[in-house]
């Protein structure tokens, strides 16, 4: 195939998945600029004719949204750092050594993520209540933590293994010890691997909604899935302007955590190439 | 590379240590100095002022206690009430839908309140159809908040223009007013002279005790579904009758997706029922549109025999004081701050009804003189213990999508839906 | 794995005190993966471990809200379960939700592979284009798209109905998407994979980075084409993940309850019940936490069941590498 023609192609499958994944998202966005009867109009308005920030002042000046914004990023940010050391030490671990009670570890963090959140939540109250960690940032962090390590544990594990086993010993005959060769060629490796794995407990514990919910009582604790939900509960209708702008708002942290980070990505990418 | 690890090592024991000094410096502690409520985040929305003033008068007259008011949503606030009875530390107020206090009043959650009826204000004359829900096996357990109910809202220069001169008196009658609207309309094929949305069981049930029938009634100890007698069906019938003429209503999805007010204020639709609520709703000028503001009317559903209305259904909020509360004296004064008459006059303005008979009088103009008239004549769901889970089973509103789609008859859908509900009311818990 | 390397180069004075000295490194080194785990298991066990074995128990007993408030349950022993097993409908759920996870897990993991083909295709500023897409539809929240994609199929305004029917794909302008379960099930499953693909095309992304460039260059020289390639040295790097990714989407489709529940409104007919909102109609949704813990224990055995393969593999692999 031409070298011209298979570039075409390329960029313009490239486009349509773009489109596809980003289209529900333009919705929401223009959603939220859009006056009410523009919404509810039975023809859609492709772009706001009168945009307006009516719905963002709404948003922001409904309940507690500054104080909620703050909970949510002490919360995931504890989750994410905590949640990748801990997974990270594990899946080095399970990856790299045996020793007896691995299988049965491995059998646990399955298991683990098998079982039902909806049968759990209140026996896990039950238990948080005892601790006195009911209503408090610290209990949410180690609920979270709790299930994002076996998902973290086991697709860390997957990044470790697939390093080709061929690396690993040229690192070592060029003379280095196991633990540096490790730390030297095999954590920017794995970077890619952290990376996607950080992202996606950033996001699950970001959006989680009925942990946070029920085990957070007081209105200046919660986080901001609970204040978002907050326009979608009532019996008095959905406020879709302040919906959209709602999420708009809370979509914003995550991509600017995924900007930090993605760069890591490409890091891990050139570290792969110079190795060789 | 070990310079890494160990600032990543610092940096988590850091943010460990920031948390906790959040977090354990925030502590709350559950002593006399605070009450805990928990509302509906209607409250929050709808009459905040209300709110706000009860808590004053409460903290007057308790100085050093504070009220502590947590907003719920309905679709989830059972869970987390479940949550904290199972861990022990309940609110001491909870705000309760009227349909949701039997089960939880024959589980033992809530505190008996018979000897201090007196305390309440209004209490010899709360609505009595709030009040059958907050008595349980001779018990009051709960003090009725407010009350909401059905009425038709129109839209008067569709009426007008269609050549209907006054609200119909009749089912019949509003029949062919509604053959009117939807020859003065025919070039809109997405026009429903009269909106009602197909699994809107409210709505629909109306029409069963309208023709005397009910949903279910007390046999000794058991209960037995009823939807099956002929009255029953007669109503189910004439339902399906209407719907299939005058509304384009979705057949599956109920009456919140979209509010009826959507396609009422975009001017696909004459008129609709809903509570109401519903008519400040359609003006509002974020979900509905502003520019209806005097072109609106409402009456009650009329029923099947010319000059009465339809009975509408009862809907409403509870205020209960859990048992297991700490607090149970200074709960008490907090239900009685919030439903003063300074307090319930707020609330009504919001398009809600008074939990006592004495300020109906409150409820007037447009849509409350409707509003006041249908009160007169309500329904209620049977007061079973196991009522809630009839509820959340959905056979009704699957029944009513089985009968409009016709993928069952009137007969067939009735006689399988009674069937599940004497099984789910019946079942022991 | 052995360190003697280290022993004779380090200075000893005797050979009893060598010994001793291996030993403890030997020791040390066995004590290493202990150490290591040790911090994630101390959190999974204290906070999980009660709720647990609080479940298994409650699957034995009879615990609605009486005896929630009570604080006691009542023992039943095996009832519950005889009661879900000879349920008719629990097996007609079963089988709707293993159709349903395959569909989707499928689904998922082919697009989001050639999504992350795709990416390593393109040039730098597409793939930025496209990789922001994918971070943009993951990042939203679960309850937004939802409520997001019930609106783009609104039986009155939904544009999607609007888009169809410009395209003359027929007249969908009040057209109930949820009717029809088949259609209905599209739906939801549009939903699943839209907000799955991401994860997916990124980690396999990942993967692809981690596959040497050089390795590649030699087998093209070589003469090997492209799909040579794939399956001598592309594939093998990648099935640990591939195998994970499986596991994992399995394991979530199977579970997956806010997606359906929220688009069917809170209200599923019964031709919708996968077997998470099974498990919540027939018990949590109703108060009843015993029947619930035993439904959550049943989901747990078949879960097992289906991704015995995998998990089975998955721990062969470690130990092929050893």
């Amino acid at each position: 195939m031409p070298r011209a023609l298979r570039r075409t192609l390329v960029n313009l499958t490239g486009l349509l998945v773009f489109v596809v994944m980003v289209f529900p998202v333009y919705w929401m966005v223009t959603t939220a600029f859009k006056p009410g009867l523009e919404i509810t109009s039975y023809t859609p308005h492709w772009w706001p004719h009168h945009p307006t920030l009516v719905h963002f002042t709404d948003a922001i000046h409904s309940g507690y949204f500054w104080r909620d914004l703050a909970n949510s990023l002490i919360v995931v940010g504890a989750v994410v750092l905590l949640s990748m050391v801990l997974a990270f030490l594990a899946a080095v671990a399970l990856a790299k050594f045996r020793f007896t009670g691995r299988r049965a570890f491995i059998v646990l963090i399955i298991v683990i993520q098998m079982l039902p959140a909806n049968a759990l939540v209140i026996p896990l109250y039950v238990v948080l209540a005892r601790y006195h960690q009911v209503d408090k940032l610290s209990g949410l962090v180690v609920t979270y933590m709790t299930f994002v390590l076996p998902f973290a544990i086991w697709t860390l594990r997957g990044f470790i293994i697939g390093i080709p086993k061929e690396l690993e010993e040229a690192a070592m005959v060029d003379g280095n010890g196991r633990a540096t060769a490790f730390v030297k060629i095999l954590l920017p490796l794995v970077a890619p691997g952290l990376v996607a794995t950080a992202i996606f407990a950033f996001i699950q514990a970001w959006n989680e909604f009925i942990f946070a919910y029920i085990l957070l009582s007081d209105q200046q604790k919660q986080t901001l899935t609970i204040w978002l939900s907050g326009f979608l509960g009532t019996s008095r209708g959905t406020d879709w302007g302040a919906v959209m702008a709602g999420a708009t708002l809370t979509a914003i942290p995550v991509i600017i955590f995924f900007l930090f980070v993605q760069s890591r990505i490409a890091f891990g990418l050139t570290a792969g190439a110079v190795r060789g | 590379m070990k310079r890494r690890m160990v600032v990543a090592l610092c940096l988590t024991t850091v943010v460990a240590a920031a948390i906790a000094a959040v977090t354990f410096g925030a502590t709350k502690t559950h002593t006399a100095s605070s009450i805990t409520v928990w509302l509906q985040v209607d409250a929050q929305s709808g009459w905040p002022k209300s709110v706000a003033t009860a808590n004053k008068t409460f903290e007057k007259q308790n100085p050093g206690v504070k009220v502590n008011v947590q907003y719920q949503q309905w679709n989830t606030h059972l869970q987390k009430f479940d949550a904290t009875l199972a861990g022990g530390n309940t609110p001491d107020v909870i705000e309760m839908g009227n349909s949701e206090m039997t089960k939880y009043m024959a589980a033992g959650a809530f505190a008996d309140l018979t000897s201090d009826k007196s305390k309440f204000p209004n209490s010899s004359t709360w609505l009595e159809g709030l009040q059958d829900s907050t008595t349980y096996d001779g018990k009051l357990m709960g003090v009725p908040y407010y009350a909401g109910s059905r009425i038709v809202i129109y839209n008067t220069d569709m009426f007008t223009e269609a050549g209907i001169t006054a609200p119909p008196t009749s089912l019949a009658q509003f029949a062919a007013d509604g053959k009117k609207l939807a020859a003065a309309n025919s070039s809109d094929s997405t026009f429903s002279p009269f909106y009602v949305a197909g699994k809107d069981w409210y709505s629909a049930l109306a029409f069963v005790y309208d023709y005397g029938g009910q949903i279910a009634k007390q046999q000794g100890d058991q209960w037995v579904g009823t939807l099956n007698t002929p009255r029953a069906i007669a109503g189910l019938t004439a339902f399906k009758n209407m719907f299939l003429a005058l509304s384009k209503a979705s057949k599956s999805t109920d009456e919140a997706h979209p509010f009826p007010t959507v396609p009422f204020s975009q001017g696909h639709a004459a008129s609709f029922v809903g509570p109401g609520w519903q008519f400040g709703y359609a003006l509002d000028p974020k979900a509905g549109n502003p520019k209806l503001k005097g072109h609106m009317g409402a009456f009650p559903m009329p029923s099947h025999i010319p000059g009465r209305y339809m009975p509408g259904f009862l809907g409403g909020s509870d205020l209960a004081i859990p048992a297991s509360s700490q607090n149970q004296d200074l709960a008490q004064q907090w239900i009685a701050d919030f439903t003063s008459n300074a307090s319930m006059a707020g609330i009504v303005k919001a398009g809600n009804l008074p939990n006592t008979s004495s300020l109906l009088g409150l409820v007037k103009g447009t849509p409350g003189t409707a509003l006041a008239e249908s009160a007169k004549e309500t329904w209620f769901v049977p007061t079973a213990k196991n009522w809630a889970n009839v509820e959340s089973s959905n056979v009704l509103r699957t029944m009513l999508t089985n009968i409009l789609t016709g993928k069952q008859t009137v007969q067939q859908a009735a006689t399988a839906t009674s069937g599940q509900i004497t099984k789910i009311l019946n079942s022991s818990d | 794995m052995s360190s003697t390397g280290h022993a004779v180069g380090a200075a000893p004075s005797g050979p009893l005190r060598r010994h001793r000295r291996l030993e403890r490194a030997r020791l040390a080194e066995g004590s290493i993966p202990y150490a290591l785990i040790a911090p994630a298991v101390v959190v999974i066990v204290a906070i999980l471990g009660y709720p647990v074995y609080y479940l298994v128990r409650l699957s034995f007993e009879h615990y609605g809200l009486f005896q929630l408030i009570a604080h006691k349950g009542q023992w039943i022993g095996l009832k519950n379960f005889t009661s879900i097993l000879t349920d008719g409908q629990f097996w007609h759920v079963v089988l709707r939700s293993v159709l349903f996870t395959a569909a989707n897990v499928g689904l998922t993991l082919v697009l989001g592979t050639l999504i992350a083909f795709l990416l390593k295709e393109l040039g730098r500023f597409m793939r930025m284009l496209v990789t922001a897409a994918l971070v943009l539809a993951w990042s939203m929240p679960v309850v937004v798209a939802t409520q997001l994609w019930l609106w783009m199929t609104d039986y009155q305004n939904g544009v999607v109905n609007y888009l169809f029917t410009k395209l003359h794909f027929g007249n969908f302008i009040q057209y109930d998407w949820f009717a029809n379960t088949f259609v209905g099930f599209g739906v939801i499953t549009s939903l699943i994979v839209w907000g799955a693909v991401p994860f997916v095309a990124i980690t396999v992304y990942a993967g692809l980075t981690q596959v040497p460039a050089e390795l590649l260059e030699a087998a093209a020289l070589d003469g090997s084409g492209a799909f040579r390639r794939f399956r001598d040295i592309t594939f093998p790097i990648l099935k640990p993940i591939f195998v994970i990714l499986a596991s994992l989407s399995i394991i979530w489709d199977f579970q997956v309850f806010t997606q359906p529940f929220l688009l069917l409104q809170q209200r599923p007919d019964p031709g919708y019940w996968l077997m998470s909102i099974y498990a919540y109609e027939k018990s949590f949704g109703i108060s009843q936490y015993g029947l619930g813990s035993a439904i959550a224990l049943v989901m747990l055995a078949l879960m097992l069941c289906v991704t015995f393969f995998y998990i089975r593999q998955m721990i062969r692999i470690g130990e092929v590498d050893r």
